[in-house]
């Protein structure tokens, strides 16, 4: 009779079991992909901050929920119902246990509480004076990047489209503004996001530690176009970079980009 | 003398007797229309919420069918934005927060042993001007053009609306009118609900029913009340103002007036954030009502369970901006509020390990309520680790606005509110109905249910990690997010089929012959002392409440070791036939005019959006309703 009873609920430990490697499993996979906007990846200072702090609370997290997830199973399991008229003795509750059990996790969480404070003060200061400054101007639906101290000849800021170039390992400070509604700037390798809204001069700073090309679009839903508002960070080298910035100032690249624009600016009014 | 005493039992038993006949003619559309009775009006709020679901859920499988591969083509990007706003704003308002109120109504007066809530009328009013708000949101639908090419003209700019995307010039059409104007609607239900259930839980307690000897729900239900009472005034000055830039030109949000588009999100997430506990406290009361019955043991640390969901609810108004780390609040916010949600985990956390104890050494009964209350509390810890880790303001600059939020908060909101409900359903279907809802089906629904709902989710976590933003209409191949879009989607349609199978078993049941027990589950509460299902006065006598779990201590005394006995049944329900209280049981008389009150504010609604001469039809039509109401008598 008992094992006729184990056999039918056989399944409850077995599903559960699965279901919980998959979900770590998956987890695992996900972090050993190179896709390009892959957070566990980063490629920039702050972006690695980021992820050390994110698995600093994650793998925790995950012995905690195997746990839970595993003596649910056994709870459910080893004091299932086996004849009908059985009851079992009616405990109250236990204060000891339940102070300790509201304790322990406010001395657990108080170790999160430290480094993210620490690290919400470095992430926030404001870009460095000798930072390459850079106005990102949220367009509904594109990025325009203006380099605030590359100046053409007359005398206005060297302004692209949707691709950034920036040297590699040197600081970038972001000054973000939007002109119609609010956008979000991200680039998952390089640093997490900042929100552009109108009327609001947001700041962060960030910076690519290899050279390469990062992928990046807006986080925050702007209407029709949002999935499309896409972006590209180009790191390179400081020669690369400045024989990209002289290309630029000297007709071609930047005139190109530009095309359309107009438009679009005007899009929204 | 001795007449008098014999004609007086006799009158009662005549009371009692037309009363019955009242219950027996106790049907047809008309009595349905205008119920004041709290059981009905909580059935009627059920139903309504699951058609909701059910709509919310085929918005769902659009959304999923369009990301299910790279560049989809289902729907075009005006559509897509239509129906996610839509899906958001319908699972909230429409299916979870009048799910959790059909159970406030049929449960609270029953549990604290009581014959109604304190305003029947009002409640009846309640219920008639969320199903009005309800329709008057979905009528959007039709405001697009011909809906049947697909020109959909409801909101666009999501659930929670960001100014200023949400003002005119950025929304044009009528869309974000009907929104804003649908949720004032929605949220003066909820006011007047809330006011009616703390009056009624406060007041109309059975005698011996302390507080602390209410039932975890009802306590779950009065702080839920006192939060929909503190937070609906909030999003409704913000709506106001909103309907203010739209319809009149107001520059609340518009910068270049001088507005500020973070006042909205301020004021939406302070209402938002105590919304969140709006729709989660319910499903745990639930929960904790549900696992004591089914392993035969008490909740354990009942008042720990009682004080972190207050703590819970107190905490709620401290954390709205951790929706907000990435507007640049600063350093101070950005590390006050990250500790704050940081401090919210740990009566969260308190619950859980409660939960664990409820079960810890009892007598579990493996059936469809139980497994679902567990399913609640496997995937609620998923929402709640998760959640901590938004705590982590750097690392939640990468995940916010993913589809790492998506998969948390349906962790919580389906994995926990939604499973919670079902737990709720299956546990009291036969207290209403009358009928036992299927076991085999109910089971096959949960494994469904709660496989799908992991196959859809858990890659969802993977996709914001790996960085997938949320609310996209498509996605370029290459970036990884092909394969876990595709399972999401599979999962989705596992889950549309475990509710296709509730739906069944529903109808199934109806059929059933048998009719079920008063107290199929060897209930607790007071609830599962009366018959099933429950008539129209509910208690003939009201009960005199000794202890916590009442109805259990009837049925079970303890030995020496504390080890329950079962009493000697003494029939009592038999016997309560001769035991009249001398007053007979006067109920509340139908009314219609809740209804019409309700029928007022739509058609207002509608005069705001098109013309300003059907706001003075509506408004006429709410006044007939308001006079009619407070000049009928309450009992004939």
């Amino acid at each position: 009779m008992r094992t006729r009873l184990g056999a039918q609920r056989i399944h409850w430990p077995r599903l559960l079991t699965v279901a919980l490697l998959l979900a770590v499993l998956l987890l695992v996979l996900g972090c050993s992909t190179g896709d390009p906007q892959n957070t566990f990846s980063p490629e920039g200072d702050v972006a690695e901050r980021q992820r050390d702090l994110f698995n600093l609370v994650l793998w925790p997290a995950v012995v905690i929920l195997i746990l839970v997830e595993g003596l649910l199973v056994y709870a459910v399991l080893r004091f299932r119902r086996r004849t009908a008229g059985e009851l079992p003795a009616q405990v109250h509750g236990n204060t000891r246990l339940e102070l300790a059990w509201t304790i322990a996790p406010a001395i657990l969480l108080l170790f999160i509480a430290v480094p993210t404070v620490d690290a919400i003060i470095d992430l926030g200061r404001a870009p460095a004076a000798g930072a390459l400054q850079v106005r990102v101007t949220g367009i509904q639906w594109r990025w325009q990047f203006e380099y605030m101290d590359i100046k053409d000849s007359e005398g206005k800021p060297l302004t692209v489209f949707d691709e950034l170039h920036i040297p590699v390992d040197k600081e970038i400070g972001a000054h973000l503004e939007a002109l119609d509604v609010i956008h979000s700037f991200w680039v998952p390798k390089l640093a997490g996001k900042l929100d552009v809204i109108p009327g609001r001069g947001n700041r962060m700073w960030f910076n690519a530690t290899k050279p390469g090309t990062y992928s990046g679009q807006c986080a925050e839903f702007c209407g029709l176009g949002h999935a499309d508002m896409r972006l590209r960070v180009v790191a390179e080298s400081e020669e690369d970079f400045q024989a990209w910035v002289d290309d630029q100032l000297n007709g071609g690249g930047s005139a190109g980009a530009t095309q359309g624009v107009p438009d679009l600016v005007s899009g929204g009014e | 003398m001795a007449r008098a005493i014999e004609e007086r039992p006799s009158a009662i038993l005549e009371a009692m007797r037309q009363l019955r006949e009242d219950a027996a003619s106790y049907r047809g559309i008309w009595s349905w229309i205008t119920t004041v009775d709290h059981k009905r009006i909580g059935i009627m709020y059920g139903v309504t919420a699951l058609a909701f679901f059910v709509l919310g859920g085929i918005e769902a499988l659009l959304i999923r069918l369009q990301l299910a591969t790279p560049n989809g083509e289902v729907l075009t990007p005006d559509q897509y934005n239509r129906i996610f706003t839509m899906h958001g704003t319908t699972m909230i308002f429409l299916v979870v927060m009048p799910l959790s109120a059909a159970f406030f109504n049929l449960l609270t007066p029953l549990m604290i042993g009581a014959r109604d809530v304190a305003f029947p009328r009002l409640n009846a009013f309640s219920y008639w001007v969320f199903l009005a708000g309800g329709l008057f949101m979905n009528a959007s639908f039709f405001t697009g053009g011909n809906i049947l090419q697909g020109e959909l003209g409801a909101p666009d700019a999501g659930w929670f609306g960001y100014a200023p995307l949400t003002l005119s010039r950025f929304s044009p059409g009528e869309g974000v009118d009907f929104w804003a104007l649908g949720l004032l609607i929605l949220g003066v239900s909820s006011m007047a609900a809330g006011f009616n259930f703390i009056v009624t839980i406060l007041n109309m307690r059975a005698p011996g029913m302390t507080l602390f000897r209410m039932p975890l729900f009802v306590w779950m239900t009065l702080v839920t009340s006192f939060l929909i009472v503190f937070a609906m005034p909030v999003i409704t000055v913000a709506l106001f103002q909103l309907l203010f830039d739209r319809l009149y030109d107001a520059n609340f949000f518009n910068v270049d007036k001088g507005g500020t588009p973070l006042l909205w999100q301020h004021m939406f997430w302070l209402f938002g954030h105590p919304e969140v506990y709006i729709l989660i406290l319910p499903a745990m009361g639930i929960v904790s009502e549900v696992l004591p019955t089914f392993a035969r043991k008490p909740l354990f640390g009942y008042p720990f369970v009682v004080f972190s969901g207050i703590a819970i609810a107190f905490m709620s108004w401290g954390v709205w901006a951790h929706h907000m780390y990435t507007t640049g609040l600063g350093a101070v916010a950005n590390s006050a509020f990250g500790v704050s949600t940081i401090l919210i985990a740990i009566p969260t956390g308190v619950k859980i390990f409660n939960w664990m104890a409820t079960l810890w050494g009892g007598s579990i009964s493996i059936k469809t309520p139980l497994l679902f209350a567990a399913g609640f509390i496997a995937m609620f810890t998923i929402g709640g680790l998760t959640g901590v880790t938004h705590s982590v303001v750097p690392s939640d600059y990468q995940q916010q606005d993913t589809y790492y939020i998506v998969a948390h908060f349906h962790q919580v909101l389906f994995g926990g509110a939604i499973f919670g409900l079902f737990a709720g359903i299956y546990y009291w279907y036969p207290k209403f109905t009358g009928k036992m809802l299927y076991e085999g089906l109910g089971q096959l629904q949960f494994w469904t249910m709660f496989i799908g709902f992991n196959v859809t989710f858990q890659p969802m976590m993977i996709l914001g990690l790996i960085g997938m933003p949320r609310r996209i209409y498509s996605y370029p191949g290459g970036q990884g997010f092909d394969i876990w879009n595709l399972v999401a989607t599979v999962g989705a349609f596992l889950i549309a089929f475990s509710v296709l199978v509730f739906i069944i078993n529903v109808i199934a049941s109806s059929r059933r012959k048998e009719k079920a027990e008063a107290d199929p589950w060897d209930g607790r509460t007071l609830e599962w002392s009366l018959p099933s299902p429950v008539p129209p006065y509910n208690f003939k006598e009201i009960p005199t409440v000794h202890a916590l779990d009442d109805f259990w201590h009837q049925k079970y005394a303890e030995d020496e070791r504390g080890r329950p006995v079962p009493v000697v049944a003494g029939g009592s329900e038999e016997e309560e036939e001769e035991h009249g209280d001398g007053h007979g049981i006067h109920m509340p008389s139908p009314s219609f005019f809740p209804l019409i009150a309700a029928t007022g504010l739509p058609i207002i609604a509608t005069g705001l959006i098109y013309d300003p001469a059907i706001v003075a039809v509506g408004a006429a039509v709410l006044m007939v309703g308001i006079y009619g109401w407070a000049l009928e008598p309450a009992t004939e």
